[in-house]
């Protein structure tokens, strides 16, 4: 090292340090009491943990887009299931579980109950069964003469109308989604929901 | 000697040994004094977790209204902005204003990296607006060390 050097020496100064670090915490809790108060979460995906179950009274959609699809579950690496869009979705009475077995503890039950309405923008939906009562408005099933199997073949509607409906789902995603009254608990259960694909016995 | 001055003693002593460390350790010890370390490396971090969402969730990122292409946005400011202290020191304060803001921003889109990104986040930002730079002349310095020594040895004497 050269003689006359300057030697630079990075020190941390605690009193701004405290200051910066508290700003940033107070900030961060703002905009989570904010979500907090009106129940909005952004970018919500919920995926790769499994089967879980979908529930609800009713559900009304916007620009439903219905397009055949293959994905991941928690089994396997690549299942056929169908991959639902909607634009803007409201649902009553919406209950999201999923069974889980714990060690030590046994199967225990996750339920995500919403009372009042469940409002969502951006719904991206990949499910293996739905049971449902379906109705549409300005349906319109379309197929491409294409090898890409997403879009071969598609089933479009302005508005979709679903009743007492039970999804078993993979993936779900919400670009912006709110809900009312949200209770979240958990249970022990026997064994775990076993509904499967009617005939093919999985 | 009362309160006050025995706790500045105590400080310089530990100013002091801070700079014999930068001074007599290896050259990475002095780069390393030079710029955040901590700070833009804690960024860097931060940066990759808040990417772990959108990076999962490219399939959908370029659909229109989508959040998570804002999501790819924070999390890649966050990224270049942590390389950049490395290179950028003097400009750490507006680099670390930056990284608080950017962070808890990206829980919308990448949902703060679980939270986690959100947080080491947060920590970097306060630590490179905390740093301060403290420049010495060795020459001067070595002179003083040795006159110290000196007169250490003639107390004792």
């Amino acid at each position: 090292m050269k003689e006359n050097e300057k030697i630079i020496v990075g020190k941390t100064m605690k009193k701004k340090f405290l200051i910066a670090l508290l700003t940033g915490f107070l900030a961060f809790g703002s905009l989570i009491a904010a979500f907090g108060f009106s129940g909005t979460a952004f970018a919500l995906p919920l995926g790769g943990i499994g089967d879980f179950y979908v529930e609800f009274d009713e559900l009304n959609g916007t620009n439903f887009q219905l397009l055949p699809h293959v994905g991941e579950t928690g089994n396997s690496d690549a299942e056929p299931m169908v991959r639902n869009k909607m634009d803007e979705v409201v649902i009553t009475n919406l209950h999201i579980y999923k069974d889980l077995e714990l060690p030590g503890i046994g199967w225990v039950r996750f339920h995500v109950r919403s009372t009042g309405p469940t409002n969502i923008t951006g719904l991206i939906h990949d499910a293996r069964l739905i049971e449902a009562d379906l109705s549409f408005n300005n349906l319109e099933i379309e197929e491409k003469n294409t090898s890409e199997f997403s879009q071969n073949w598609s089933q479009n509607a302005a508005t979709i109308k679903i009743k007492d409906a039970k999804i078993v789902t993979d993936y779900l995603f919400q670009t912006v989604v709110s809900l009312d009254g949200a209770k979240i608990s958990a249970e022990r259960i026997d064994g775990p929901d076993m509904t499967t694909f009617p005939g093919n016995g999985k | 000697m009362n309160r006050k001055e025995r706790k500045e003693r105590k400080r310089q002593m530990k100013q002091e040994r801070k700079f014999e460390k930068v001074v007599e350790g290896n050259s990475f010890k002095q780069w390393r004094s030079r710029r955040p370390f901590w700070g833009a490396t804690l960024t860097i971090l931060a940066g990759l977790m808040i990417l772990y969402i959108p990076l999962h969730l490219y399939a959908i990122a370029f659909i229109p209204g989508s959040l998570v292409f804002v999501g790819f946005i924070f999390g890649g400011l966050v990224l270049i902005i942590g390389i950049c202290e490395y290179f950028y020191p003097q400009l750490s304060t507006f680099f670390g204003i930056a990284t608080i803001f950017l962070s808890v921003l990206s829980i919308m889109g990448a949902l703060g990296g679980f939270l986690i990104g959100t947080i080491l986040g947060i920590v970097a930002g306060a630590l490179n607006i905390a740093w301060d730079k403290e420049e010495i002349d060795l020459d001067t310095w070595k002179r003083n060390k040795q006159q110290e020594k000196i007169e250490q040895v003639n107390q004792a004497v």
